[in-house]
This record gives C-alpha cells, structure tokens and sequence, in this order.
C-alpha cells in the first residue's frame, strides 16, 4: 500500500501516475493468494481461511513476499470456498481450515498442486488446474465480473491499479455529456434490471427534462428471490458500480445521486459505503472532479424490506420518506422523479456496465450479444442444477449451452424438466425449448422473460402447480395492497391453487384462472401486479396437463403436493423390520418381521413418516 | 388545447386534464370510486379503466389521472374495457359484499352479482379507496387516519391503531367514503360523536343558550384557529347554534327587541 499525504487525484495525469506506481509495488509479490468472501463463501467459513493464509504470510517475514487479498464473488458458489493462487490463477475449491497448511505449503511456497482441491469434471473426471480450464467459466465472457476474484473490494488502489476510474478521467477530460450518450446509444445498452428500455434513450430525457435539480439512481434492490446477481457485483466490485454512475451523472446533468440498496445485503452495503469514503477520499466524488468543474456526491439509502420498492416510483416515494408505493406512470419519473425533479433510475449491472463502453467503445460491446441485445448479461444459475453460481454470459448463449455446458446439467442424475427465468415475473420453460437462446425478446416469446437473470433449474420432481404457486405466495405478500386488481386478484388465484394443491380443484378453475389473469394484466397500477399471473400462464401453456391432473385426478404427477400421490413399500427392498408401521400415526402398515411390509391405503393419511424412516429406502412415492 | 376523440365524439380539452374531465365534457359516463374533484386522483380502484389507442395496439389506462398533452382517440365502453372494468367490480364485489352502495354501482354498470368467494377481510367493507385519508390530508389538514399494512393486509387506521391523538371529527371521511365503511355516531349519554370504526371520540359542544347539540368541540376550535377574528363577541357567538346565533346578532343589531330590556 502506498501511503500518500495528499490522497486527491486532481487530474488525468496524476490518476495514470498513480496506476503505474501501484503496479510496479503489487509486483514485488512472489506469489499472491485470493480468498473469496463473498456472502455464499463466507458463510461457509472462508473468512477464517483468509485469516490463516495471512497467518502464513506472515511468519515468512523479511524472506519471501507473500501477498494475501480478499476479493469478491468468483461465481463459481457451489464450489465455495474458493482460493485462486497467482501467478498461475490456479483454482482451489471447497477449501477447508486443515487445507490451508497444505496449499501453503505446496503451492505458495513451492510450485506444486494438491490435486485433491482442484475441480474434477464430473464426466471425465479429470482435474482441472486453471481457471480457464475450468468448464464452469470456459463458455462465460466476464465483463461485469472480469475484476471480482482479482481486487479487494475495500481497497481502492487495487481498483485502481487494475485500471478503475480511468474511464471517469476519460469521460470527464475528453468527453462532453452529449458524446458520452452517444457512446452509449452505440452501444445498445439496455436496462439490465428486467425492463431492458434503452439506456442512452432514458439518460437523453432525463438530460433533456427540465429541473434545477437533477438526480441519478442505482437500484441494489434485487429482490427476485434466488437472484444474487447484483450483491455480487456490489460486494465484489463497488467501485465498478461507483464509476459508472459519476459517468452517467455527468453525462445527465445530476449533482446528487442516490444507492439503494436492499437492507438484507449488509455486505454489500459496507463495501460500497467504504467505497465511497475512499473515493470521496481520492477525489472521485465531491468537487471538482479530477480537476473538473464536474461536481457530485452519492449517498446510500437501505431498503425497508419490500419487494415492491424495487419498482422505480416505488423506491423514489421510498427515499422520499413516504411508504414505498407505486403511483401511475403516465408522467414518468425523468421528468418528475425525486421530489419531482428529473431522476435517472438505473440497476447496478447497468451502470457495471458503463466504464467497460467508455474505455473500450460503443462499437465494441455492440459486437457481443444478438441484433437487439447487446453485451452481456450476468444470471444466477441455481435449483437442481450442479454447478449452482453466477455466470456472465454474451447475449444470445442458448440455455442449454448455460444449463449444461456451464451448469453441468441437472443434478443426482433426474431429467430435466423446465427453466424458471425472470423471478416472479418470469414463466417456466419446458425442455422442447432448450436451444433457445437468451436475450430480452426471445423468452418474452416464449411466454416468460429474462428478467434480472434468476434462473431456477426443475427436474421431474418438480410440481409445477406449486411452482406457481411458491411465486404467487410470494407476490401476495409483498403486494404494496394499493390496486384493486393486484391485491384482489392475486388473493382470488392463490385461493384457486391452494385448492387444486389440496385435492378440491373444480372445473372451471383454469378458466377463472385465466380470466383473473388478464385483469392483472392489463389493470394493476405497476408490474408487480401486471407480471403477477405470468408463472400461472406459463405454467398452464406448457403443463397444462399437470393442472388437469390435480383438478380430475386428484393427483400430483411430481408427488409433490401432499395427499395427492400415495407411498407404497417395494417388495424387493423392504426387509421386514417393521420400523415404518411402528412410526405410522394411523397404523396403516402390517406385516410380519422379516417379511415385506404393506401400506392399507384406504387408512394411510399420507403424512410421509415413512418414507422419512425407512432405512432401505424401501418406501417409495407412487 | 388537446383533442380527445372519447367513443367517437371529439371534445377540446386544457392541456392536462384528464381523460374523465374530458369524458364529462361529452356527456360520458365512466365509473369512479376513489375519485372525487376536490382531491389529487389516486388511481387506484382501477374501476374507470378506458382503453387508449396507440394506433396499432391498445393500452388501458385510468381515465381519472391520466393527463391529456396531446391528441388522443379513447373507447370506453369497448368490449374489452367493459370486460375489464366488470372484471374489477367483481373482485371488489367479493371483497365488500355488504356494500349497498357498491351494489347499486355495480348494476349500473351491469353486474349482478360476483363469481369469486370472499378471500380477503376488509374493515366493514372498506374497499381501500383512499378518500377518507386524502380529505383528511389535504383538505381539513390534519392526516389523522393513514393506510397501515401492506397487500392484504393494508387496512386505513389512526397511529397504532388507537384512537387519533389528531381526530377533530368533523366527519368528513365519512361523507367522502363511496361505501358507506365510515359512519358519525352521535353518543348523547356522554356528549361524544365518535368515528366508527377508527375508535376516536371527540366531545361535542352544546348550545349555551338553548342546549341544542352542535358540532364537535375540536372542529369549533379549528374554525377559530383558521379564521383570524380576534373579537370576543365574535368566538362567544360561535358557542351558540345557529338559531340562537341568528336571534343574538338581530338583537345586537336593533331588529329585534333585546330580552335584557324587558
């Protein structure tokens, strides 16, 4: 670490200075050692790891240097705890405590592999010693998370050795806002929070509107459940995020600008608050920009714990101080935004991406992706899949390159059976689809969208009556209540499904299903409520079957929902030893000792404790 | 001044206005339910929802607050906006089934009755309109009730759902409520008129010549603190009903003979 007395970079000149001189000290390391401590790592512990790395490092004292880093979120989550030495970017995975001695010894300090904590391809089962040769990241293109695994997040030099602010210093020094927009329009960004409406267009009317006071927004509210996309990105790049938004106030015209960011990400929100101070510190934000007449600051607002305010005038009326309720989008919030002044909202993977188009042109990032969807875009890949995590992938990858060749397929061996994308306001996608390939307009056709980039993998065990169901329990409660159709609708189709779930469907209910639905569709006051039947609608168009067999059969396909499947014991396997009829509630089970047992359906309440019990797996859902 | 072309009739409107102003203005009718002139549209019954065209697709939109900046061709009563709208009445049928009033809306929109069971509680049936809070926000001034909760569970209530430290009932909220939820109750045992179902009781001033009952104690003090008359006679004369009022400002002005010179 340099220590500098006079820390603020007052120009272009001063900032590439810095980077040189940052560089040449981080080469003086013989070997480097990055300990992930993202959220998903950390909770397994990987905190206390880095501890005993820097431990390590350490008691080598004067004769050999050793650098030990924390960094962010590598993605690669199922595999956590992650430590990649340098140079080599030799990948480590599920590291434990005792493991530390051991790669220590081996790796850092001398030149070999321990074999046994290298990735081991499931099919060939080889070992894989790179990060590149890792399948997991072969077919990913890292834009947004290239730095994460190569910085600490909560020290701005790394940052900037690697190059962070030197698109702020280009934009600000060479570009005027009227350029900067252009760059972006070349580009083809588009909103990476599930909208996908056309950055540069949304950055020209808010610069256009007019207002003596002018805000910029970044939206950390992920509140798609299974998405940790932007966490990710927070935690593991803040700076990243920061540039991109001082590049964006600067092109819109705003002094002030605002991070919410969802109150459940304490990380995230402590690495960005760092990152701000250090940036303050630096001179990057407050004023005179890097020498500029450019003034801004930023502040960080926590979120309350509502889905809802995730909703772009939702959030607004949030930091305003009111309760975070949508209101009607007819007057749009570039216009009249915070304290109806003209506001720039945008989500935290669009501004990642912004310092990436400055440094390396519109054209460039245009060159990735499909003819309407450009670039990259960042999904978590989780559910019953084996390489759960985040991968960053160019636009117009298909799913089954994402699902199988980066996700490894779908785990224990079970058949696919569809693809959750877009969270909440998303739809299933069944296995005839597969090759479809993945941007803002094709899964729309297909009747789900990409969304932010959740994407949850079902095999066959998979009800799909309960999996709209799962998503319209979640809306329910975190419905802002304020539209008569959100608020009712949703209460009216849930009832509907908890009666097919139970066994009391009726005929007609697909169709009240369905006419509840358009209501949403076409009357709720925002999208929360407008996108609310979509896993119903998708789930019906591809699976219609499964919700006819609930209503006329009484019967879940999937065994899932209980009461409609019932357990029986398989002959072969059952060997007599009556554990299961002792724990049966209703005794519905007899038999003798040594003998196959049997389960009398007409008393068996199907509670499941035997199936839970058996220890030969010998009770079986049928 | 824009056009609105709204089922096929073409009426000027001022640049802002709504949809429904312009609906007015050609002798329209579209429904409303948490609309009233005197206070900022909420949007948010969704029951005057009138289909805007695009030219070449369609959008519904609410015709309270949507503001008319430029020429525009509206279809209320559309097969599909007539669908939407009875669709809306249903749900809110199924919540509020007591409402008289809601009933007699709902026929004249033609719907007779609701397909779907009651799922969610209300509070007598309140259909979460928000007018009882935007009267008591914007025009009496004093925000003593609010919306608690989220989704299902949102309900309008004083603070901790307690009696209102700020309640001055003057009833306003229960004239302004379209489904009867919010009712005065005279309590003459113990000179209280009460705000039911927000549980606050304000003590009512009686007539100090006569003992007729008048307005709340608490509204009588508003009037003073807003009308800046700072004479005596005048805040004593406020402490009579209005007969007895009249009778005392025709003795002080000589029309009628006084009692005190008899």
């Amino acid at each position: 670490m340099i220590a500098t007395e006079e820390k603020r970079i007052q120009s272009p000149a001063e900032l590439e200075a810095l980077q040189k001189e940052l560089k040449k000290s981080k080469s003086t390391a013989v070997k480097s050692v990055h300990v992930c401590i993202g959220t998903g790592c950390a909770a397994k512990g990987s905190r206390k790891i880095f501890k005993l790395f820097s431990q390590a490092a350490e008691e080598m004292g004067g004769k050999v240097t050793i650098d030990t880093k924390c960094v962010g979120c590598h993605g690669f989550c199922e595999r956590g705890p992650i430590v990649v030495v340098q140079p080599g970017n030799i990948l480590y995975q599920q590291v434990e405590e005792p493991d530390v001695e051991e790669i220590f010894r081996d790796t850092v300090i001398g030149d070999k592999v321990v074999e046994r904590l290298l990735y081991q391809d499931p099919k060939t089962e080889k070992r894989k010693k790179t990060v590149e040769e890792v399948p997991f990241y072969k077919a990913q293109h890292r834009i947004v998370l290239k730095e994460n695994g190569q910085i600490n997040p909560t020290n701005i030099e790394d940052s900037i050795a690697i190059g962070g602010y030197s698109a702020l210093a280009r934009a600000l020094t060479t570009m005027d806002p009227e350029q900067i927009i252009e760059e972006v329009e070349r580009s083809g960004l588009r909103g990476r929070g599930g909208g996908g409406f056309p950055t540069a267009r949304k950055w020209r009317s808010c610069r256009e509107a007019e207002g003596k006071q002018k805000y910029v927004i970044c939206n950390g509210d992920e509140g798609d459940p299974g998405a940790f996309m932007d966490r990710s990105i927070m935690e593991g790049n803040p700076h990243l995020v920061l540039e991109g938004l001082i590049i964006g106030a600067y092109a819109i015209g705003a002094s002030k600008g605002y991070i919410y960011v969802r109150n459940e990400y304490p990380l995230a929100v402590q690495h960005l608050t760092g990152a701000i101070k250090q940036a303050r510190e630096m001179g990057f934000l407050g004023k005179n920009i890097l020498g500029t007449d450019f003034s801004f600051d930023v502040r960080i607002n926590r979120g309350g714990g509502a889905f809802v305010c995730g909703e772009s005038t939702a959030l607004i009326a949030s930091l305003e101080g009111r309760a975070g309720e949508p209101r009607a989008k007819y007057v749009h919030t570039v216009e009249h935004g915070l304290h109806d002044m003209p506001t720039n909202l945008n989500n935290v993977e669009t501004w990642a991406n912004i310092p990436a188009i400055i440094n390396n042109g519109g054209d460039w990032f245009a060159s990735i992706g499909t003819e309407k969807s450009k670039g990259t875009k960042v999904f978590s890949l989780v559910g019953k899949v084996v390489n759960t995590g985040l991968v960053e992938v160019p636009m117009g990858i298909t799913l089954r390159q994402i699902i199988e060749e980066i996700g490894g397929g779908v785990k224990d061996g079970r058949k696919f059976k569809a693809v959750q994308t877009g969270g909440p306001s998303g739809g299933c996608i069944p296995a005839q689809y597969m090759d479809a390939r993945v941007d803002f307009d094709e899964l729309t056709k297909l009747g789900s969208m990409m969304g932010s980039g959740g994407m949850i993998v079902m095999d066959e065990d998979t009800c799909m009556v309960n999996v709209a169901k799962y998503f319209l329990t979640f809306l329910r409660d975190e419905s802002c209540g304020k539209c008569t159709p959100c608020r009712e609708g949703i209460s009216q189709m849930l009832h509907i499904l908890e009666r097919i779930t139970h066994g009391e469907g009726e005929t007609g209910d697909l169709e009240r299903l369905e006419e509840i639905a358009e209501l949403l569709n076409e009357a709720s006051l925002c999208a929360l409520g407008s996108t609310a039947s979509n896993p119903i609608l998708s789930t019906l168009r591809y699976f219609r079957d499964e919700y006819e067999s609930h209503i006329f059969d009484k019967r879940c396909p999937a065994k899932e929902c209980r009461g409609l499947f019932s357990y029986e014991i398989v002959q072969d396997a059952c060997k007599g030893c009556g554990i299961c009829a002792k724990n049966c509630p209703v005794e519905a089970i007899t038999g003798e000792r040594r003998q196959p047992y049997f389960i009398h359906q007409d008393k068996c309440t199907k509670c499941g404790v035997c199936i839970e019990k058996c220890p030969f797996s010998a009770v079986m859902k049928v | 001044m824009p056009i609105v072309t709204i089922d096929g009739q073409s009426v000027k409107v001022d640049h802002g206005q709504t949809i429904l102003d312009a609906g007015k203005k050609a002798g329209i009718w579209i429904p409303t339910l948490c609309y009233n002139p005197a206070l900022t549209p909420g949007g948010n019954c969704r029951i005057c929802m009138v289909e805007l065209d695009r030219g070449g697709w369609t959008k519904m939109v609410t015709a309270c607050n949507y503001p008319v900046r430029e020429d525009i061709k509206v279809s209320v009563n559309s097969e599909k906006a007539i669908r939407i709208r009875r669709g809306i009445m249903k749900l809110l049928l199924a919540r509020s089934p007591e409402s008289n009033e809601l009933k007699t809306l709902a026929l004249r929109m033609g719907v007779t009755g609701t397909p779907y069971p009651t799922v969610t509680e209300s509070q007598r049936n309140c259909i979460l309109c928000g007018l009882c809070t935007a009267v008591c926000e914007e025009v009496i001034g004093h925000s003593a009730i609010s919306f608690a909760g989220r989704g299902v569970d949102r309900a309008v209530a004083a603070p901790f759902r307690q009696a209102s430290e700020d309640c001055i009932a003057c009833g306003a909220c229960a004239v302004i409520c379209p489904v009867g939820t919010i009712q005065v109750r005279i309590h003459a045992d113990t000179g209280e008129a009460e705000i039911s179902p927000f549980k606050t009781r304000v003590k009512l001033l009686y007539c100090e010549e006569c003992g007729a009952q008048m307005v709340p104690e608490l509204v009588s003090r508003d009037m003073l603190d807003r009308v800046k008359i700072d004479w005596k006679e005048y805040r004593e004369r406020l402490r009579l009903c209005p007969e007895c009022r009249r009778k005392r400002t025709a003795e002080s002005l000589g029309l009628i003979a006084s009692k005190q010179k008899d």
